[in-house]
This record gives C-alpha cells, sequence and structure tokens, in this order.
C-alpha cells in the first residue's frame, strides 16, 4: 500500500492555508464581499473571513438544502425541517415561513428585493413591499432564478420550464416545453437565454428572443453546477473530466459551436465550479478531491491548488481578493489565500 | 469511499400490513437510525424522528429506453438525504398501487443515487386471506410480487392449511425465487427482511436450482411467470451479449427481473448478471468453485415470456 501522504504531498497553495474538517456534509458556498458563507448538511452555516476566526451559526434543524445571497447581503436558506430563513450579515436569523413535514428545495434573491422559495410544486413568491404570490406547478420543482431585473421568474421542472412574468396585478405564466426532467436553472448575465441542467446528462436552453432552443449533450455525468463568468459571458459547468466553458457571445451563442475545455489535469470529473469576482478565471473541483486554477483562454495554463484525497470536492469559492474556500464530502476545508500565486504557474 | 446507505423498498397492498412492519422496524432496539419516505397514500402513525413525504412522480428518460421510467421524486429526496449523516439506512413505503419498476430503476439510471445508496432489497408485504382477490383484479399485485426478493406473507392465522397452500403456490408460479415468511402481524426476524443485500451480483450466486421446474398444474394461469434456462456447454460470450442485448431492447418491456450465472468460453471466471427491464449490471465474479459443475443458469421473471424461443436463443449462444 502506497503511502497517502508521499503519493499525494500538500501543494504549497495547501501546505500555506488553514486544513480543518467539519462533521458534516458541504451543501454550498457563496461570496458575500471578503466572506465565503458556506452551507452545511447539519444544519449550520459556517462563515469564513480572512482576518477573523471561523463564525457557526445553527440556523436549521436537518440538513440545509439551498442558499442565495441577497442583494443587502442577507442569506436565505432553505431547509429539510421546512423553513425559509433568513440571515443577516450581523447573524440575526428570522424565520420567513415555516411549514412542517415539508422541505423547502430551493431559494432564489432578485436584485429589487424579491425574494422566492420552492416546496414541492409550489414557488412561493414575496415582493419587499409585501405582495405575495404561490405559483403551483404540474411537478416538483428541481431550480428557481430571478432574471437581472427581477420582473421575471424562471422555475424549472419535469417537462420544461414555467416562466412567471410581473404584469401590472401579478406573476402570470408561459410555458417553455422540452421532454425531460430540469434539475437546475440559470439565466445568462443579459437575460438573452436561459439555461437549464437535465436528469440526462445534457444542458438544454433557450434564446428567450425567439425561443429557439438549445441542447448541449455528451455530457459523461449529471451536470450539477452552472456558473456564469467573465464579459463574452461564458457558461462554465461541471458534468465532465473537465471544466466546460460554452461561449454565448453573438446572436447564436454556443449554437454550432465548440466549448473551451479547461482545468483538465484534475482527476475524475468536474464536481463543482467557481469563478473569482471581477476576474476572467476558474476553478474547478474533482471527484478525486484536486482543485485546478485556469485563467480562461484557448491556451490557458492549468495549475493544482489542490490535490486529490479522495472525496470529491462539493464546494469551492473564491473572494475577490483571492481567498478559496474548498469542501469536499468528507468535509475537509481548504480556507487559503490565492494571491500573488495563480499568476505565476 | 464515502459508504453507501442501504435502501428498503416496502411494497404491497394497502391493508397488507406495510405499516405494521415499518413501525416495527423503527420502534425495535437494533441501533440503526432510519430516514423513512412514506407515500401521500400512506396508513397514518408511523413514529419516526426522520419522515419525509413522497408525492409519486414518474419520469420518463429520454434515453431511447422506452420503458425506462424513473421516481424523480425519490432522485430529489435521496440526494437531499445524503447531506445528512444522522442515520444508517433508508426506508421506502410505496403507494399500495405502485408498480415497482420505476423505483427499482431509479437506483440504476440516476448515477448520483447509484454511487450513494444501494438497493438492498425489494420486500413485499401482501395478505394471505386477500391476496388471491387482488391478483385475480389488479396487475400491480402480481408485480410487486414479481419484482420482490423477499415475500411476507403475512395475516396467515387469518386462513386454513388449504389456503395457506393456495396462496403460495400462486406466488411461487409468479416468483419462485423470492424467500417467503409467514408471518402473523408482519412478526418476523428483521434481519430477514433488513441486510440482504439482493440487488447485489453476489447474491445471484444463490440462485437455487429451480426446484419448480417441469410439469406441475397451475390452478390459476398467472400474468406474469418465470422461466429458468440451465447448460453445462460454455457460452459464447460475443453471441450470448448479442442475444441477450437484443433481448432486453425487444421485450424489456415484458421482462421484469433477469440474472443468471454464466459460464463463458475462455474464462474461469464466473459472469453474473441482475437487470430490472432493460437496465442490466453485469461482472466476472470470481473463479467457478474447484471441483464443481459449470453450469449456467439464467432466469427470467415477466409477462408473456415465450419458453421455446427464450430456450433456442439461449442454446444459440453455445460456444462451437
Amino acid at each position: 500500500m502506497m503511502n497517502i501522504e508521499t503519493e499525494n504531498p500538500l501543494t504549497a497553495v495547501e501546505s500555506s492555508g488553514q486544513r480543518l474538517t467539519m462533521e458534516a456534509v458541504p451543501v454550498a458556498a457563496l461570496v458575500a464581499g471578503e466572506a465565503v458563507i458556506t452551507a452545511w448538511g447539519d444544519g449550520r452555516l459556517r462563515i469564513f473571513r480572512a482576518d477573523s476566526a471561523l463564525q457557526t451559526i445553527d440556523l436549521h434543524r436537518g440538513a440545509i438544502l439551498s442558499m442565495a445571497l441577497a442583494a443587502d447581503l442577507s442569506v436565505l436558506t432553505g431547509g429539510d425541517d421546512g423553513r425559509f430563513v433568513r440571515t443577516t450579515p450581523e447573524g440575526e436569523t428570522e424565520t420567513l415561513a415555516e411549514l412542517p413535514r415539508k422541505w423547502v428545495d430551493h431559494v432564489a434573491t432578485g436584485s429589487n428585493g424579491n425574494i422566492a422559495c420552492s416546496v414541492g410544486r409550489e414557488v412561493h413568491v414575496r415582493e419587499p413591499a409585501g405582495f405575495r404570490q404561490v405559483l403551483e406547478h404540474p411537478s416538483t420543482v428541481g431550480g428557481i432564478a430571478f432574471d437581472r431585473k427581477s420582473k421575471r421568474l424562471a422555475v424549472a421542472h419535469y417537462g420544461g420550464v414555467t416562466i412567471w412574468s410581473r404584469e401590472a396585478r401579478r406573476w402570470k405564466s408561459s410555458a417553455l416545453k422540452w421532454a425531460g426532467s430540469h434539475t437546475r436553472v440559470s439565466w445568462s448575465p443579459d437575460d438573452r437565454f436561459l439555461m437549464t441542467a437535465m436528469q440526462e446528462n445534457a444542458l438544454h436552453g433557450w434564446r428567450m428572443r425567439d425561443k429557439a432552443d438549445l441542447t448541449m449533450s455528451g455530457y459523461p455525468a449529471k451536470v450539477s453546477g452552472l456558473v456564469w463568468t467573465g464579459a463574452l459571458p461564458w457558461l462554465a459547468t461541471t458534468g465532465a473530466d473537465s471544466a466546460i466553458l460554452w461561449p454565448f457571445d453573438g446572436a447564436r451563442g454556443p449554437m454550432g459551436r465548440e466549448p473551451l475545455q479547461l482545468c483538465s489535469v484534475g482527476g475524475g470529473l468536474v464536481t463543482a465550479i467557481c469563478t473569482a469576482p471581477g476576474r476572467e478565471v476558474i476553478l474547478a473541483g474533482f471527484s478525486d478531491g484536486s482543485v485546478v486554477f485556469s485563467e480562461i483562454g484557448a491556451d490557458a495554463e492549468s495549475f493544482v491548488v489542490r490535490r486529490g484525497q479522495g472525496a470529491a470536492v462539493s464546494a469551492v469559492a473564491v473572494t475577490a481578493s483571492g481567498m478559496l474556500f474548498v469542501a469536499d464530502e468528507a468535509g475537509r476545508v481548504l480556507w487559503v489565500s490565492l494571491a500573488g500565486r495563480t499568476n505565476q504557474p | 469511499m464515502t459508504a453507501q446507505i442501504p435502501v428498503t423498498v416496502l411494497t404491497g397492498f394497502l391493508g397488507a400490513g406495510k405499516t405494521t412492519l415499518l413501525n416495527r422496524i423503527l420502534t425495535e432496539q437494533h441501533g440503526r437510525k432510519y430516514a423513512v419516505i412514506v407515500n401521500e397514500f400512506g396508513e397514518t402513525g408511523i413514529d419516526n424522528e426522520l419522515v419525509v413525504d413522497a408525492d409519486e412522480e414518474i419520469f420518463e428518460m429520454n434515453n431511447g429506453c422506452i420503458c425506462c421510467t424513473v421516481r424523480g421524486d425519490l432522485i430529489r429526496i435521496l440526494s437531499g438525504l445524503m447531506k445528512r449523516r444522522d442515520f444508517d439506512g433508508i426506508l421506502i413505503e410505496t403507494t399500495g398501487m405502485a408498480d415497482p419498476a420505476p423505483v427499482a430503476q431509479t437506483f440504476y439510471v440516476d448515477q448520483e443515487v447509484a454511487d450513494r445508496t444501494r438497493l438492498d432489497a425489494i420486500v413485499t408485504v401482501v395478505d394471505a386471506v386477500n391476496l388471491p382477490t387482488h391478483l385475480d383484479e389488479a396487475h400491480e399485485a402480481a408485480e410487486q410480487i414479481a419484482f420482490a426478493d423477499v415475500i411476507l406473507l403475512n395475516k396467515v392465522d387469518l386462513v386454513d392449511a388449504a389456503g395457506l397452500t393456495n396462496v403460495e403456490d400462486r406466488i411461487r408460479a409468479i416468483n419462485p425465487y423470492a424467500g417467503i415468511l409467514r408471518s402473523e402481524k408482519c412478526g418476523v426476524a428483521l434481519d430477514k427482511v433488513l441486510g440482504l443485500d439482493a440487488f447485489s451480483l453476489e447474491r445471484v450466486l444463490e440462485i437455487e436450482p429451480d426446484f419448480l421446474d417441469g410439469d406441475h398444474d397451475h390452478e390459476h394461469d398467472e400474468d406474469i411467470t418465470s422461466i429458468s434456462l440451465h447448460s453445462e456447454t460454455p457460452l459464447d460470450p460475443d453471441l450470448f451479449n448479442l442475444w441477450f442485448g437484443r433481448l432486453l431492447r425487444e421485450k424489456g418491456q415484458d421482462i421484469l427481473r433477469s440474472k443468471g450465472i454464466l459460464n463463458f468460453a475462455g474464462s474461469d471466471e464466473r459472469y453474473v448478471i441482475q437487470g430490472v427491464h432493460m437496465l442490466m449490471d453485469g461482472s466476472y465474479l470470481g473463479p467457478w468453485p474447484k471441483d464443481g459443475l459449470r453450469q449456467s443458469k439464467l432466469v427470467f421473471i415477466g409477462r408473456n415470456l415465450d419458453s421455446m424461443a427464450l430456450k433456442e436463443g439461449y442454446e444459440a449462444c453455445r460456444a462451437a
């Protein structure tokens, strides 16, 4: 038996950072200013900051299932305890809804203060002025997303996406149909395209102007992460042996074009992906636990930030100043500064 | 690296005793903690900390496999449960009229579910008093028996000896490979229904020689039956894969479950297969016993099984 230590010595980045182990499964990580807010299967938020100790907030009685950041930097979470909770940057919590024996599967925030959560087939929308509406769907909701102006809400489910538009008095629905189960949904930053991840190892999408369909298949695994990055913009995805980046410039976006494949030096398949605020970079976490950094470009060089330790990476996030958070399924965390390292291979 | 969580599926008609069995598993002292997924029409009174309500959603897959349906709600719930670490196993109670196929297929089709969990067994609870009526009136009753790894024949105290023999004969005519446990009020040892690992290829090796093979009269012609094929001549792996692949593509809707231990020419190892409709697992699984007979066995449970055509197709796979 090979010794793990000699087989996988720490990278220089890893040895300069903090390595911790949590007794929980990581669920999500998002960047809020200089902090990385992480949600866990033990119902806790763990907040990482460069200059202070780890902050832990006991929030849900079971697992946190989803998390989203509001414009005021408060965090919304949904849990398998049926609670929809808001946590302010000061750490104060407010239960927005409580549905006994239900799961709050997905949460979303809009730029104007709109918030939404999904519970089974229903989506509950709340507007800052107090208006509320319950939106019904034909099957359980796979994902929800507001568009840039928060005038439309996309809801993915079996058979397609329902687009809810805010009309004068209420939210009204229209349907985008595509056979199969849609498990994630995301608007392009300019709202021209709407993309979903599917149960069948593929992406589907629509060009909103004319509802033209886009299908990207050939992924070896289900796509679990969709991240928009860069000015072009690119849509970076998990689910393959490298980070797959689809170009969304021009009228046709990725139609008929090849994606960029970056970070291919990791082991196994990409299971988590992120970009850094304001930078054209990609960090991809792999099923063997490795994390690879790359600038975005056809000839970009990859750089191994963390070596594989056997457990798949569940979450990666990086702040504007280069603080990197990595968590794997075994609960192992790496918290480290990338500043000054990633420009020199 | 993460251990797979065992999942036990409980099927059976309303009133057969699923909830009684579920409550026994949840309340007896065995040191294990279960998450329970109950159905929307379930009988009330399940006393457990971790209960999830499932709303049966059957999804078709866009993968060219026409009978390939999965339970979308289970994919979502199982993936949610995998975020927790505070239980050791999962119990799924299906609705009384559920077809077990989409439940079983979920464990083959969704990679995340397949990686994190394993289908331990399908346990079907039947009511010795009412089973004959259920079999005559609803095709789901036979499907639940066909898919079962274990059949808990409940309420045996309420039928006479002749009635019990009749019920067991009808069960065996549909599925001779499942173990039958007689019980009153689901009073069976829990290790007979939990921790069976019945969907592993290793368990296929325990298929008993088909003691019901041959002619015996069935009082009823069951809609679902089983067929077993044997041979001592080695099989040609290419011919077999060609034939078996085509069989599952063309007849996969009718073939509910298939299992086999195969003696492939040119290999000293046993090749083992196990399938649900068109989905199949297969692997070499260790050498044949040193002095034992290298007998291939292949069993099917399904509808409209044409025994002559199956036998001919199988025999044409013999290595030259």
